[in-house]
């Protein structure tokens, strides 16, 4: 899974949470966002978790500063599993 | 944030687990994208549904946004519950969660956040946002990370053991402490067990080793904490989830949480559960099915020594051991009641004959065994027991059944067995609808009060007229001012108490305590036996001297003791106290409450005139210097001044 196809699902999971979801772009920002609160961050982190099957390792989500970086992590997470 | 998959089983969820998620969650966001009221019922489905910590979390967020786009919610608003969350962990998103448990289950929250790891000081500075606040419910979640003997683990037991009372002790007299300066009720967390192998079996023989540590320390919590506290059992819950599931190091690492994403929801159940149960009843009656409810087979068919019931049989032995839990119900002062589709003869007969039935005729109070609509039969139930509806709970294996009592006695909680007998004590178990909050003696003796009622209604039909009726019963009363000792049943009463009942205000244990001895206030129970029983503590009276006049806040009965002159007793002495206390009249009030028909012309019955009738509220009033005693059948021991 290369990281568009990262992006593309992502995208579906966001679609899901938000009322007015965010168009997902690799140098998008939680900032960016106005609904993307800390309500709807963990929201985002356990749902990301479960569709990709990963585990994020402790501090590691918080040092990503977009969405690209996101999904390399994702990436990386489903790699190393 | 969450661990990997396992299976939940969280014990206010259906026994599947819903991942809502998937299914409907769009339908709930156009619904609030359109501005749709019907949104604040469909979130409240939804919640009670949803046993995932993301999916609450989701529905939480959905509705803060309702909230901020002033969508209408039907239904009037109460007053808000003051509720401040303190600890020793991050109490974010466990606020999120519970202050949507309670707002969906119709009670409002303001809140106030302790900040991480700062309660001892919050509780301990008099001046500080705590009591400013002033808080009516306080949730402390202590520091699970102090939790632990400091000293060596081949310590003697002497020195351990003074350490972990200490810790309970600490604890304890925080409670005390916010409870003297608020009268808050407290919800105390206790702690979660160790779930990891360090020690090995030498974590059994110290009292220094983390697990047999906290272990004592929860049970000192637990046997010393005072009526105000109330256990929120996280070493229960986490053991109910399995302690691996419950605990979450990455959590705590990045951001201070105190268990798992899962375990929260638990303890977010578990808390919403012990706030609302501060302010209701429980059920007061178990309304059962016979034929595969209480024996395999069915009676009338398979006949009586075909059914499935005792120890020949595991599903036989099943079926007892469901008997005998039900009847642990009954010894906790729960009223047992048969409500079947049956020949009456060939049903009751198990219950006359069988040598392995536990349960027999008289511990139930009512047997309906017939061809109605078992909506029928309950309707039928709670108007001889003279009981709300909505302190029944009805069982039975049949989804049709369920479904009719569903449709035509909404009121009725209602069990559908899940046709495994095995699992039957475990559904009973679960149902949370019979928990004490304090078991009383009057509880115990329900029983036997509500079975010499039907005796003593088949002698009024015996005697000839009403007042020979009552002198045959040869009533005593005794009125008593408030008490330290009644006050559980004091508020037990003034909670439940619903038909005879003028104000439906309610006062919680701590609000009763408080008004002992207050000078301006006129506060007595009345207690009454007679000669088939005694019905206990019957009728509570709670006034309040405003210049002249006497206001009377709070005036109930049980509706057990109707018509017995026990309202005029009461009369009487609001009188005799009124002037007492220098006043010259009684004020009354009439609060319609959709339950409380049966007193809307109770002052007016009593020789009050009619000040103002409105459909919220009616006022009534006594003057004193033309009023005489009324005359009763009960021989009355005032222990008062």
């Amino acid at each position: 899974m290369n990281r568009t196809d990262i992006i593309t699902k992502l995208q579906a999971i966001f679609d899901a949470i938000f009322l007015a979801p965010p168009k997902l772009t690799p140098l998008l920002e939680a900032k960016d966002v106005p609904e993307w609160d800390s309500l709807i961050h963990i929201s985002l982190l356990v749902a990301v978790e479960e569709a990709f099957n990963v585990r994020f390792r402790v501090g590691e989500v918080e040092t990503t500063k977009n969405i690209g970086e996101f999904a390399n992590l994702i990436a990386q997470r489903m790699t190393e599993k | 944030m969450i661990l990997p998959v396992q299976a939940e089983t969280s014990h206010r969820a259906p026994a599947q687990s819903v991942k809502l998620r998937s299914v409907n969650l769009n339908e709930i966001k156009d619904l609030l994208l359109q501005n749709d009221p019907t949104f604040w019922i469909r979130l409240k489905l939804l919640t009670e549904q949803a046993t995932e910590f993301d999916d609450l979390i989701f529905l939480s967020s959905l509705r803060k946004k309702a909230a901020t786009r002033r969508l209408p919610r039907p239904g009037a608003a109460d007053a808000p519950l003051k509720l401040a969350i303190l600890g020793g962990c991050n109490l974010y998103p466990l606020h999120e969660l519970l202050t949507h448990l309670l707002e969906t289950a119709g009670v409002a929250c303001e809140l106030l956040l302790g900040d991480y790891d700062n309660y001892v000081a919050e509780i301990m500075e008099p001046y500080g946002a705590l009591y400013e606040f002033r808080p009516q419910v306080v949730c402390l979640l202590p520091a699970a990370q102090r939790c632990k003997y400091p000293g060596a683990l081949i310590d003697a037991r002497d020195a351990a053991q003074a350490a972990a009372n200490a810790v309970a002790r600490q604890v304890l007299q925080l409670c005390r402490t916010v409870h003297e300066r608020t009268k808050a009720d407290v919800l105390l967390a206790n702690f979660m067990l160790p779930s990891r192998c360090d020690l090995g079996e030498f974590r059994t023989r110290t009292l220094t080793s983390p697990w047999n540590f906290r272990k004592w320390v929860n049970l000192e919590l637990g046997l010393s904490a005072p009526p105000f506290v109330h256990v929120l059992d996280l070493e229960f819950l986490a053991n109910r989830k399995g302690a691996l599931a419950a605990e979450d190091a990455r959590g705590w690492f990045e951001s201070k949480q105190p268990c798992s994403p899962a375990l929260l929801v638990d303890v977010c159940h578990e808390a919403s559960h012990l706030i609302l149960g501060l302010r209701t009843a429980p059920k007061k009656v178990l309304a059962l099915d016979l034929d595969n409810t209480l024996w395999g087979g069915v009676v009338a068919d398979d006949g009586l020594e075909g059914i499935e019931i005792g120890d020949t049989s595991p599903r036989g032995e099943a079926f007892k051991a469901f008997q005998k839990y039900i009847l642990t119900l009954k010894e906790r002062g729960v009223l047992l009641a048969v409500c079947s589709k049956n020949d009456y003869a060939r049903a009751i007969e198990p219950f006359e004959k069988h040598p392995e039935m536990v349960l027999r005729s008289g511990d139930f109070v009512s047997l309906k065994a017939n061809w109605k609509p078992k909506s029928d039969n309950l309707h039928q139930m709670a108007k001889e027991l003279q009981l709300g509806l909505d302190s029944f709970v009805f069982v039975d294996d049949n989804p049709a059944e369920i479904d009719i009592v569903r449709q035509f006695a909404p009121t009725v909680a209602t069990i559908l067995l899940d046709g495994d007998p095995a699992n039957y004590v475990g559904q009973l178990q679960d149902c949370r609808w019979f928990e004490p909050h304090g078991i009383t003696n009057e509880d115990a003796q329900r029983t036997a009060h509500y079975r010499a009622e039907s005796e003593r209604q088949a002698l009024m039909a015996s005697a000839a007229d009403m007042d020979s009726y009552l002198e045959s019963l040869a009533m005593k009363a005794v009125i008593r001012d408030f008490t330290p000792v009644d006050v559980p049943r004091l508020a037990q009463l003034i909670n439940k108490s619903n038909q005879f009942n003028l104000t439906t205000h309610r006062w919680t244990e701590t609000e009763v305590q408080a008004l002992i001895g207050l000078p301006d206030y006129v506060c007595f129970s009345v207690r009454l036996q007679d000669r088939f029983g005694d019905h206990g503590l019957i009728s509570i009276v709670i006034g309040r001297v405003g210049g002249d006049a006497l206001e009377i806040d709070t005036w109930l009965m049980s509706c057990r003791v109707l018509n017995r002159q026990v309202e005029e007793t009461v009369l009487n002495e609001l009188v005799r106290r009124a002037r007492v206390k220098g006043c010259s009249r009684l004020e009354g009030i009439y609060l319609p409450s959709g339950k409380n028909e049966m007193v809307r012309d109770h002052y007016p019955r009593m020789g009050f005139e009619i000040r103002t009738v409105t459909p919220e509220r009616s006022e009534f009033l006594l003057e004193l210097n033309s009023f005489r005693p009324r005359s009763t059948k009960i021989t009355l021991r005032n222990e008062s001044n």
